[in-house]
Formats: structure tokens, C-alpha cells, sequence
């Protein structure tokens, strides 16, 4: 019998409509429409970033160098390959010469053909170069609004930087290459390259970023010149990049943060399967007696199973193309909120692959969790049409129908590790949900098996209740599975959150400095001893020489060769900072090796931080070379160490025994803890004397990092919001479907005498063990889940947070309760004698 | 449709069912010989779980006997597997049902062309169609069973059961959901269909008077057959 023959029985028992589908229409819909708008609003960001790569970047080719400018021959190269500007970054402090307020700004000093590529807006209009350029003897700025909002400035006023006072003409609408710079964290203001001479800014050692845009001839090789500066400037110290990867750091967010919302929108679309499977059994339950019918007139199991998948894949199509119509609709909405958030703007459109793939999900998650119940179907005897009363049977699916299911699942988890940004840590996730689902399954089960046999309680209510967890077709697994797993999910992030939140805030009081500087020079540190000693109240005083410096190769391999833990390699992008030091820093931990003498004069010897060391798989003896200042370094690595970050205060992964770094330039970084009270007289009066020295408040910058990642905790939230909804939509499907009965027990009770009280607590206790058992393996799980990601992916101290865990807790009671007692008193409203005259 | 040439029949040789409950195994039939010649009309009568429909469901391949021989219009049944069953069912089996069991998402006509396109039919609707016509439906070809009453809905099963030309119609008390005058015309149908065919008809029912008008009668007490005789009108038209 062929296929055809099924699709025709199929389309005839699809005339009965959407009855019964609901749920699962909605939970595939939810769970598609998660990961579709997840995944199209990161397409959007890429295709932003790979579209708008030149102007991002400032031109087609960067080449990039810490401390120095490019040198005349350099700079006649760069002219040779195309038309150059030259752009140079630092961190400095701005204030405003009226009332010495001050702010730290993120300093960008632009020549005369910034930008290369895209367009500089002002608000108001008006031309950047302009409002740069010297006029009456002052240099101009343009700032991002929060400029001059802080140091409360109108454009016109002036505005000191360094040495320099320049006159504000200007506030920023838009910077083209914004998303291509590192993490910010104070607000833009820039000046003309010019007046960063004047500024007394550019000292040396002084943390200054030269970038050089190259914008090639119209048809030029980008890739080609790109590879050949490479081998022209083989000196590591250049970074040259060209726009294949304009903006690494926001892709790779883009990237991380796309994955983590998917895998919870898998989370919400898991939690919707098990409202799938509830739906497919419930409808195919109904259906028994057709299926018998069928079999009875001569169809074989096949054409049963055919008949009964067709119809679930036509359903199934309806629900993902209804998520991939959310897909489509919901990114604009998340667009509007994200909108000022990024550098980039979100190019909202249907993507294909985006919708490609939340549908493959959709239709894998569908698959299998009907797989199941449809091939129990088409083992449903013929004889049920005449024993199904008298002896249930225990129907099991052919051996074939599970390996299949198996396979699905193996697809499903196959997907979401393939797609992930991150394959490993998605595999982790994916092995933690299945564990999941199987503790959730097992659990329920095992509750009904004791409370089969557990002694029959004396009173009736508690005896109802009982009975109800376990007596045929008890929704107790379905409830456990939907709510647990959505819960899981809340619990970890709630106890991520609360975690971080702690982290930041406990650390604080005591022994978090309240200042960094950085950028004291060292004709500068004595008088700058000097005022922070006569500051009333200032402590802790510490100060370490500070360099920035690249790791180029280990035991002479170059160093993108001798990583041997690509996970670790974060610590090979860009520069990190370098120090020296005679003696050990007090909280660090030695894990092997020895640190020097402290009146050590011998050849370099380096100190490395324990997870650099993982990534090249160091030990002590083995040989790391560094380039600082352009130099190449290769020093004897004297021992590994551990740092405790929770101190906030100067940590350096790489420190270098005294020589050759202490002769060469370099400034100081210094922290310093002060009263509260005394902290803006202390920012002021260390910018009036040294303006060129950065001044970093600790409370400031934690406040960017805090808003940055509430900003990131409510994206999360949203997305485990839309997994609580699914595992609402499917305990109300578990409800709904138990109506009928819950109603005739309703009736019978209250015809042997029972109150509506007697009833009502029956079905609450019901409820209320389901929630309760619930809430303590979600709680267990969630904890476990949030350990996991805290300690091993955050590398934050971990701590139990029991009241955070307790309001899951409520919630998860709260909601089975709601929904019981709201599927109860619709049936203790039901009058008796309708009921039992139809029966 | 196969086995026309060879007469077909029904022969049961010590037929014994065993079915688990809760309470541990029961025996449903414990030794059943039974032998159905070709056309014979028989009734099974019993008081309830005597096993009648259990017998029945050997006979149309429903259920497996525990021991003994279930040989159907020439086959032996309890070599087949599930869907072996399923296909002997279409080709030679048609069954009529207390409850009727129509499909509800399908017309009239689409039930009864049911074992018609299983069977490959390329004329399936247009014989579903002259079938419920025989049976004076031709004006509900296309309601639905929740439009018909009981009558037509039993009608529609007729139809349906004799659809394809079966060598064997077995009958679950098929008046049981009816009115006395419907279910008169019912059985009027059934056995005039099964007559016309040439067909084998068993009928379980507890009616005596229905039982009566059959050739033979086989009472089931506790599952052995406790009397297996000719009714009395074919007794009868015998002695004439």
C-alpha cells in the first residue's frame, strides 16, 4: 500500500481541524520564533559588519602598533599601497577649565583624511574637519553627548585634554569605524591629530594605539597588499588587518551571545517537545478506535504509521512556519530596543539560513517526540475495539521507530553543536539537557511507582491526591519534564546573576582600590607619591611599572603554532600588559617553579599566569618570547601562578624579572584607595597636575561593565522567559487534557458528601507535590548547572544563594498551583446531575 | 478476489486462549473444534464472557490462539505474521460492529471505499458508491457518520463489511445499538447480502429468535462449546 494511499486517509482525518493542537502548535511556534529571531538579529549585526567591513575598519587595510609611530620609511610603504590616514587612540582625562570638573575619554586623534571610508556625523551636520581644524589659536573637539554632559559644557565652551585646551564644537551622531575599536570605557572624544602634539599626551611609554588606514585603487588586491605588509613588516609589533574581519571582538560577542540565546531557545523548544510528544499521544489516544477500524478493514501497521506521521509532519509545518513567521515579525521589535547599544546597526531582513535553521530544529524536536507515540500506534492490536476496557495493553513501539526517535534526538543535538560558536561548550549543554530530561522522567516515574505503593492515607482528600499522581494516564511526567526543564533554566541564571551581582558588589568595600592611574610617567612619580600621600584619608598605595607588551613565540616556535589548547587562545589577541617585578605580588599563588632572588641581575627570567601557561603547555624551564616596544624578549620561564582577579586590584599575567624591561620607557600604573567623599577632590586635583595621567574610577568603570552585562543578563532573561511560557503552555495542556476526568471526580466527590473544600485541597495537595517535587530537582540541577558555568566558564568564585533559589522555588509552586486550582474550580463548578445522567 | 474457486470455510481444531489481567492469566477458550462449511449462516450464543467474541476475533485474525488451529478460507492463520493478518483480513474478512465503528472524518462513501482501496481498486468509490446504494443510502453519500442515525450508520458498516466481496462476515451482536424495527431491517440486509454472496456468516447475538433464523447455532458456556446444532428452521426445511 502505497505512501499515497496514506497522504489520501491522512488528508480525510485532517478534516477533524486543529482540535487537540493547540499546544502544540504554540510550543513549536514559540521555540522556532526564539531561535529564527535570535539568529536573524545576528545575521543582521554580521551582515552590518561584513557589509559596512571598510568603513568599520577606516579603510581596507589597518596596520596597527602600540607606543610608535610609523617611521618615514614605514609611512612612504603604506603611501606606495594607497591613500593613508593616520588615527591615534589613548585613554586621557577631559575637563573643563571652568570649574575643573573632569571625565575620562576615550581620545581619538584624526588626521586630515579621517575618514578614509563611511561618513562622520555631527549632530546638527556640519563638517568634522572643520570643527577640528585651529581657528583663533585653539584646536577644535567633537565629544559623544555624555562629554558634555558631565563636565556640563555647551558647544562653543572650551574643553582641556593634556597640556591642551580646545574649544568643543561639536557633538558626535555618528562614528563610522566605532565597532571596529576595542571595549570603551569612557565616551568618545576626539581632536585633530595635530593637537595631540600639543596635548603632552605623547610621552614615552605612554599607552598610545597608532593606526594607519590604507584606502588601495579601485580594483586593488585588498587580500593580496594585505598579505604582502604582512611579510613586510614580519616585526610582530604591527598588527595588519584587513576588512574580511573589520570588528573581531563584536563578531566574536555576536558570536558567544548567539549561541548562549539559541541554546536556551533550544531549551524552550525541548520543553515545547514534551508538550509535542503530550499532544501526539493525547490526539492518537483519541483515535484508537479509528486505528483499530483501519486495522480491522486490512491496513498494516505501516500505512497506520504513515497515515498518523503525515499528518504530524503537516502540523508540524504549520506550527515552525508560524515560528518562522515570528522570526520574520520579532527582529524589528528587538532591533528597535538593541538600537543604541551596538557600534552597528541590526540590518533587519529574512535570512534564510537564520530561518533555515530554527526550522530544522523545529522539525527534529517534532520528530522526536512523536516518533514515539506514532509508532506505539501502529502497533495498536485490531482486538482493542473489543478488549480495550477489559485489558489495557502495554503497546512498545518497533525496535526500528526507536532507533529512529534516537536518531532524531542525535540530529537535534548534532545541529545545535555544529551551528554553536562554541562545539564544546554546546556539547556540554546538550549533554546536560538530555541528563535533564532523563532525571525529570526518571523522578516522576519513580514518584508515581511510590505512591503506588505508598499506604493508602486515611483521608480521602490526601488519598485522592495520591491516587492522582499515579493512576493511568497521570499527566505527572509531562508536568515535571515541562516545568522542571524551563525552571532549570531560570534557577541557573538566577543564581548566575546573583552570583555576579555579588562578585562585583562584596568586593568592593575594603579592599577594592578606588582608583587606578594610569600613565604616571616616571619624572612624574615622585611628585605624584607625593599628592596621594597628602590626601587626606588615601591607603594602599601601589604602584607597577606598566608596559604592554605580545607573546610571538614559546621554546622558539611562533606562537600561533605552539598553542596546544585553541580554547585558552584568547590570550594571544592583541597586546596584554607586562610588568616587572623583584618579588613575588603578595596574593598571588605559585603553582610550580620558584620566583627569583629579589637582587636577581641575570638574564630574563618570566613569571606566567596559569592559564597562558595551559595554552602553550609551559612548565619552568621552557623559553617564551615577548615583544615589547618592538623588541623581542626571550626570557626563561622561572615559574606558573595563579591570581586571585576577585581583589580588583593590579594584576598582570605576564611579570618579568628587572632587566632589560627597567631600563626601558615606560610610565606607572598606580591604585589608591580614598573615602568616598574624598574621591572627586582627588580625581580634579591629580588631573590639574598631571593631565596627562588617566584616571580610572573603579565605581565608574564597574558601572559601564554592570549596565553592559544587565544589558546582556535581560537578553538571556527574555529568551528563558519564552522557555517558562512554553512550560506553561504545556502544564495547561496537561491540565486541559485531564479536564474531563478531573470533572467527574469533581462530580462523584461531591455526591458522596464532599465539600468544595475537601475537593479543592484534594487537587491542591496534587499540584502542590508535583510543583514542590519539581522545584527541588530544578533547584539541584539549576545549582549544579550554575556552578558549572561559574566555576569553569566564568573562573568567578562561586557561593549558594539560598534566598535566590528559594524564589524559583515559590515560583515553580506558585505556578503548578495556579494552573490546578484553575483547571479545579472550572470543575467544581460543574453541576452533578447533567454529568451523571449522560454517564 | 482470491478463493472463490476453492470453497471456503472456517475450521477450528482444539482452539484454546489465554489472557493475562491483573489478576493473573484467564482462560478465555479451552479447547474449541469447530467446523464452518462454505455459506453456512451460524449463529454463537453464550451468556456474557463465555467467549464469543474472543472466538470471533481468532476467527478474523484479531487475536492469536495459545494453542490449536485457526484455518480460514483455506489459511492457516497462526502462521501469519501482523500484517499478513491485516492483508488476509482485507481480502477475505469483513466485520459489522455493535458500535459501528465509522471513521468520523469520513463520509459515508469514503468509509465504505475503505477496504476497496486498500484492496488497489481503481473503481473504489464507484463500487462504495453502488454498495451503499444496496443498502438504501444512495442519497447519504457524502454525510458524515455524525450525520446519519444508527440505522444508516449500521447500514454504512454493512456496506462497508461486504465491500469487498468477503468470503467471511463476522457480526458482533450488530442489532445490539439499535431499535427493535431497525435492527429488523438490519439484519434483513445482512442476511440477504451474505445470501446473494454466497458468503460465510457468523453472528454473535444474544437475540434467540435472531439466533433461530441462522442454520446452525453453537452455544459457548465458559469457554467450550456446550451445543453445536442446526436451529430450528433449518431443522426444518431439512425435514421438508
Amino acid at each position: 500500500m502505497s505512501l499515497r494511499m496514506a497522504a489520501r486517509l491522512a488528508r480525510r482525518e485532517l478534516r477533524g481541524g486543529l482540535k487537540g493542537f493547540r499546544i502544540f502548535l504554540a510550543c513549536l511556534a514559540l521555540g522556532v520564533g526564539a531561535i529564527a529571531t535570535v539568529q536573524s538579529v545576528a545575521d543582521g549585526i554580521r551582515r552590518s559588519i561584513a557589509e559596512d567591513g571598510q568603513a568599520i575598519l577606516g579603510g581596507d587595510i589597518e596596520l596597527h602598533r602600540l607606543y610608535q609611530p610609523a617611521t618615514a620609511a614605514e609611512r612612504a610603504t603604506f603611501e606606495a599601497a594607497g591613500r593613508v590616514s593616520e588615527v591615534v587612540e589613548t585613554r586621557g582625562m577631559a575637563r573643563s577649565p571652568k570649574d575643573e570638573a573632569t571625565t575620562l575619554v576615550e581620545l581619538k586623534a584624526v588626521d586630515g583624511a579621517y575618514p578614509l571610508y563611511g561618513r562622520m556625523e555631527l549632530e546638527g551636520g556640519g563638517d568634522l574637519q572643520a570643527a577640528l581644524a585651529q581657528r583663533d589659536g585653539a584646536w577644535g573637539a567633537v565629544a559623544d553627548p555624555e562629554v558634555a554632559a558631565k563636565l556640563g559644557l555647551a558647544a562653543g565652551d572650551r574643553i582641556a585634554v593634556g597640556d591642551a585646551v580646545l574649544q568643543l564644537r561639536g557633538t558626535i551622531a555618528r562614528e563610522p569605524d566605532k565597532a571596529g575599536g576595542g571595549f570603551a570605557i569612557g565616551p568618545r572624544l576626539m581632536i585633530a591629530r595635530d593637537a595631540l602634539d600639543a596635548s603632552g599626551l605623547v610621552q614615552p611609554g605612554s599607552m598610545l594605539s597608532y593606526d594607519y588606514r590604507l584606502a588601495l585603487p579601485r580594483g586593488s588586491d585588498v587580500h593580496g597588499v594585505t598579505e604582502a605588509l604582512k611579510a613586510r613588516f614580519p616585526d610582530s609589533a604591527w598588527r595588519v588587518r584587513d576588512d574580511r574581519d573589520a570588528a573581531p571582538g563584536l563578531r566574536r560577542t555576536i558570536d558567544q551571545l548567539t549561541m548562549y540565546l539559541t541554546l536556551v531557545g533550544l531549551t524552550a523548544l525541548l520543553v515545547g517537545g514534551a508538550g509535542v510528544g503530550n499532544a501526539v499521544r493525547a490526539w492518537l489516544d483519541a483515535r484508537l478506535a479509528t486505528i483499530a477500524t483501519l486495522k480491522c478493514l486490512g491496513a498494516p501497521g505501516r500505512l497506520v504509521f504513515q497515515t498518523y506521521w503525515l499528518q504530524v509532519l503537516v502540523l508540524a509545518g504549520l506550527g515552525i512556519a508560524l515560528g518562522l513567521a515570528i522570526g520574520v515579525a520579532a527582529p524589528s521589535a528587538v532591533a528597535a530596543l538593541i538600537q543604541g547599544l551596538l557600534p552597528v546597526e541590526a540590518r533587519i531582513g529574512v535570512y534564510p539560513g537564520a530561518l533555515l535553521l530554527a526550522a530544522a530544529f523545529g522539525l527534529l524536536t517534532a520528530l522526536t517526540f512523536s516518533l514515539w507515540p506514532l509508532a506505539r500506534a501502529a502497533r495498536i492490536p485490531a482486538a482493542a475495539l473489543f478488549r480495550d476496557r477489559v485489558a489495557p495493553r502495554h503497546v512498545r513501539p518497533a525496535p526500528i521507530f526507536v532507533v529512529l526517535a534516537g536518531l532524531c534526538a542525535a540530529g537535534l543535538a548534532g545541529l545545535a553543536v555544529a551551528t554553536a560558536a562554541d562545539p564544546k561548550l554546546a556539547a556540554i549543554f546538550v549533554g546536560g539537557a538530555i541528563a535533564a530530561i532523563l532525571l525529570f522522567t526518571g523522578t516522576a516515574l519513580g514518584v508515581m511507582a511510590l505512591s503506588r505503593r505508598a499506604p493508602r492515607p486515611r483521608r480521602p482528600g490526601l488519598r485522592l491526591a495520591l491516587a492522582n499522581l499515579h493512576r493511568p494516564g497521570a499527566p505527572t511526567p509531562q508536568i515535571v519534564l515541562s516545568l522542571g526543564l524551563g525552571l532549570t533554566v531560570l534557577a541557573a541564571i538566577a543564581l548566575i546573576q546573583g552570583n555576579m551581582d555579588r562578585q562585583i558588589r562584596s568586593s568592593l568595600p575594603g579592599q577594592a582600590p578606588s582608583f587606578f592611574f594610569v600613565d604616571v610617567q616616571k619624572s612624574q612619580k615622585d611628585r605624584f607619591d607625593a599628592l596621594i600621600h597628602g590626601t587626606p584619608g588615601a591607603a594602599d598605595l601601589a604602584e607597577v611599572p606598566s608596559l604592554r607588551g605580545r607573546i610571538t613565540a614559546v621554546n622558539g616556535v611562533p606562537v600561533d603554532k605552539a598553542v596546544v589548547k585553541p580554547d585558552k587562545s584568547s590570550w594571544l589577541r592583541g597586546d596584554r600588559g607586562v610588568t616587572y617585578a623583584t618579588v613575588k605580588p603578595e596574593k598571588d599563588t605559585l603553582l610550580q617553579g620558584q620566583w627569583w632572588p629579589a637582587d636577581y641581575d641575570g638574564p630574563p627570567k618570566i613569571s606566567v599566569y596559569k592559564d597562558i601557561a595551559e595554552a602553550f603547555a609551559l612548565k619552568p624551564g621552557d623559553r617564551m618570547t615577548v615583544n615589547v616596544l618592538g623588541r623581542d624578549i626571550e626570557a626563561e620561564v622561572a615559574n606558573i601562578r595563579d591570581i586571585d582577579w576577585g581583589t580588583l586590584g593590579i594584576n598582570f599575567t605576564l611579570i618579568m624579572s628587572p632587566k632589560p624591561l627597567s631600563a626601558a620607557p615606560h610610565t606607572w600604573l598606580a591604585t589608591v584607595r580614598v573615602p568616598p567623599a574624598r574621591e572627586l577632590a582627588l580625581q580634579k586635583a591629580v588631573t590639574a597636575a598631571f593631565p596627562n595621567v588617566t584616571t580610572v574610577r573603579l565605581k565608574d568603570a564597574l558601572a559601564t561593565v554592570n549596565a553592559l552585562l544587565s544589558q546582556i543578563g535581560t537578553a538571556v532573561r527574555s529568551t528563558a522567559g519564552v522557555t517558562l511560557l512554553a512550560g506553561a503552555l504545556v502544564l495547561a495542556g496537561a491540565v486541559v487534557a485531564g479536564h474531563r476526568r478531573r470533572i467527574y471526580d469533581a462530580v462523584v466527590l461531591k455526591v458522596l458528601g464532599a465539600t468544595r473544600g475537601d475537593v479543592l485541597r484534594a487537587f491542591l495537595i496534587e499540584y502542590g507535590l508535583l510543583g514542590l517535587l519539581t522545584a527541588v530537582i530544578a533547584c539541584a540541577l539549576g545549582t549544579a548547572a550554575a556552578w558549572a558555568v561559574l566555576t569553569f566558564v566564568m573562573e568567578i568564585d562561586w557561593t549558594f544563594l539560598p534566598l535566590t533559589l528559594l524564589g524559583t522555588a515559590a515560583l515553580c509552586v506558585a505556578v503548578t498551583l495556579g494552573f490546578g486550582f484553575l483547571g479545579t474550580w472550572v470543575a467544581l463548578g460543574q453541576k452533578a446531575a447533567p454529568l451523571l445522567r449522560n454517564e | 478476489m482470491s478463493g472463490r474457486a476453492d470453497p471456503p470455510g472456517i475450521r477450528l481444531a482444539d482452539v484454546h486462549l489465554e489472557l493475562a489481567s491483573s489478576a493473573g492469566l484467564v482462560n478465555i477458550l479451552r479447547g474449541i473444534d469447530l467446523s464452518v462449511g462454505a455459506g453456512e449462516v451460524v449463529s454463537i450464543v453464550g451468556p456474557s464472557g463465555s467467549g464469543k467474541s474472543s472466538l470471533m476475533m481468532l476467527i478474523g485474525g484479531l487475536e492469536r490462539p495459545t494453542r490449536g488451529s485457526v484455518a480460514v478460507a483455506g489459511r492457516e492463520l497462526t502462521a501469519l505474521s501482523e500484517d499478513q493478518l491485516a492483508l488476509f483480513r482485507r481480502d477475505h474478512v469483513g466485520i459489522v460492529f455493535q458500535n459501528f465503528h465509522l471513521v468520523p472524518t469520513m463520509t459515508a462513501l469514503e468509509n465504505v471505499a475503505i477496504p476497496l482501496e486498500f484492496a488497489g481498486a481503481a473503481d473504489a468509490f464507484d463500487k462504495a458508491a453502488e454498495r451503499l446504494r444496496a443498502v438504501g443510502l444512495g442519497h447519504r453519500l457524502d454525510h458524515y457518520p455524525g450525520q446519519l442515525s444508527g440505522g444508516e450508520q449500521q447500514r454504512t458498516a454493512l456496506a462497508r463489511a461486504f465491500a469487498a466481496d468477503p468470503d467471511v462476515i463476522l457480526a458482533d451482536e450488530p442489532t445490539g445499538n439499535l431499535d427493535g424495527e431497525t435492527g429488523r431491517q438490519v439484519i434483513e440486509l445482512m442476511f440477504g447480502l451474505a445470501r446473494r454472496r454466497g458468503a460465510t456468516l457468523l453472528l454473535i447475538t444474544h437475540d434467540p429468535a435472531l439466533a433461530g433464523r441462522c442454520d446452525r447455532i453453537v452455544r459457548l458456556v465458559d469457554g467450550r462449546i456446550a451445543e453445536d446444532a442446526l436451529a430450528p428452521s433449518a431443522a426444518l426445511a431439512k425435514l421438508k
